[in-house]
């Protein structure tokens, strides 16, 4: 077993997802691909998916924590007041500027983790960024969040990178989001139930 | 050039706008799967897939020898973000909700009406 494979044993991670190895049909899950060209360096893109020195603006203003960038590292999502913590997961990739990839679930679902891969390319008039997300649980809460998620991420990092700031009704979404998180999410997201070394290898 | 200009002219065939339903109800059909459905030749759907893929509405990759479609929503949702803000959205969202509701409702109804006269 590769050490990877042993890793994710370790976090609770399903063997397709972390394994090299062809998954049957029933346990592939959904594969889904949004795409979109952004005006900006290859550089300044990899930066906006990968700091964790302020919010990311591009994933509904979450803050990215994780130890280092090497496969094995634990990776989570958390709010910027690291109240709560949306998405824990384990690196699987990273390959500056070109792919980041890792395992991950929503901590508000019981659902089996699935994998974001984040690949850039640089072509005639910006990047080409495409987020591929992989093994997703069918007729799950995870599905539903992804498809919706999907595209609102590509065309958000798009708005940072390109104008500075997300539109004007996205800044309004998140502004209610701050107000009201507190109040609606459930108490298991608490960060204090997810330490970061808990994937730890 | 208008960016946009692409997208709508591949969404203007009957056909590429069904490769997309096909693609979008099962994401990662191969290129067979989807020419299968057409009574047209594979050669004439590779033609219209390849259109669809050129304007960004579907993503392929290759696993192994086989060339999987995916469905990229990405192209249509800044058509529609740049005609629609939040509110607007909203609105249209619930109209558009009450137009399924009620054809489903008179779709059921003509159901009901054939079943009707079949056992008459």
């Amino acid at each position: 077993m590769s050490t990877r494979a042993m890793k994710g044993r370790r976090s609770g991670m399903p063997e397709h997802a972390r394994s090299d190895r062809e998954p049957t049909p029933a346990e592939a899950g959904v594969t889904l691909i949004s795409r979109i060209v952004i005006d900006a360096s290859i550089e300044d893109v990899w930066r906006e998916i990968t700091k964790t020195d302020e919010p990311q603006l591009a994933m509904f203003g979450a803050q990215m924590h994780r130890l280092t960038l090497d496969a094995g590292s634990p990776i989570q999502m958390r709010t910027p007041d690291g109240v709560f913590t949306s998405v824990v997961g384990e690196i699987l990739e990273a390959d500056p500027p070109f792919r980041f990839s890792h395992t991950m679930k929503f901590t508000a679902y019981d659902d089996p983790y699935c994998r974001v891969t984040y690949d850039l390319r640089e072509i005639e008039g910006g990047v080409e960024f495409t987020l591929t997300s992989e093994a997703v649980p069918p007729g799950t809460k995870t599905l539903k969040a992804m498809q919706r998620g999907g595209d609102f991420i590509v065309k958000t990092l798009q708005q940072v990178l390109e104008r500075g700031r997300p539109a004007t009704g996205t800044r309004a979404i998140y502004a209610v989001m701050g107000w009201v998180t507190p109040f609606i999410t459930p108490k298991r997201c608490k960060s204090e139930l997810w330490p970061l070394e808990a994937n730890r290898g | 050039m208008d960016d946009m200009a692409p997208v709508f002219d591949a969404l203007g065939s009957a056909s590429r706008r069904r490769i997309l339903d096909i693609v979008k109800a099962r994401p990662g059909s191969s290129v067979g799967e989807v020419a299968v459905q057409f009574d047209t030749s594979r050669i004439a759907v590779m033609h219209h897939i390849r259109q669809l893929e050129a304007c960004g509405l579907i993503v392929s990759r290759k696993e192994g020898r086989t060339r999987r479609l995916f469905h990229n929503p990405v192209p249509i949702q800044l058509i529609y973000d740049r005609w629609t803000d939040e509110y607007g959205g909203f609105w249209a969202s619930k109209m558009a909700d009450v137009k399924y509701a009620l054809e489903g409702r008179a779709n059921e109804h003509k159901s009901d009406e054939r079943q009707t006269k079949r056992h008459a």
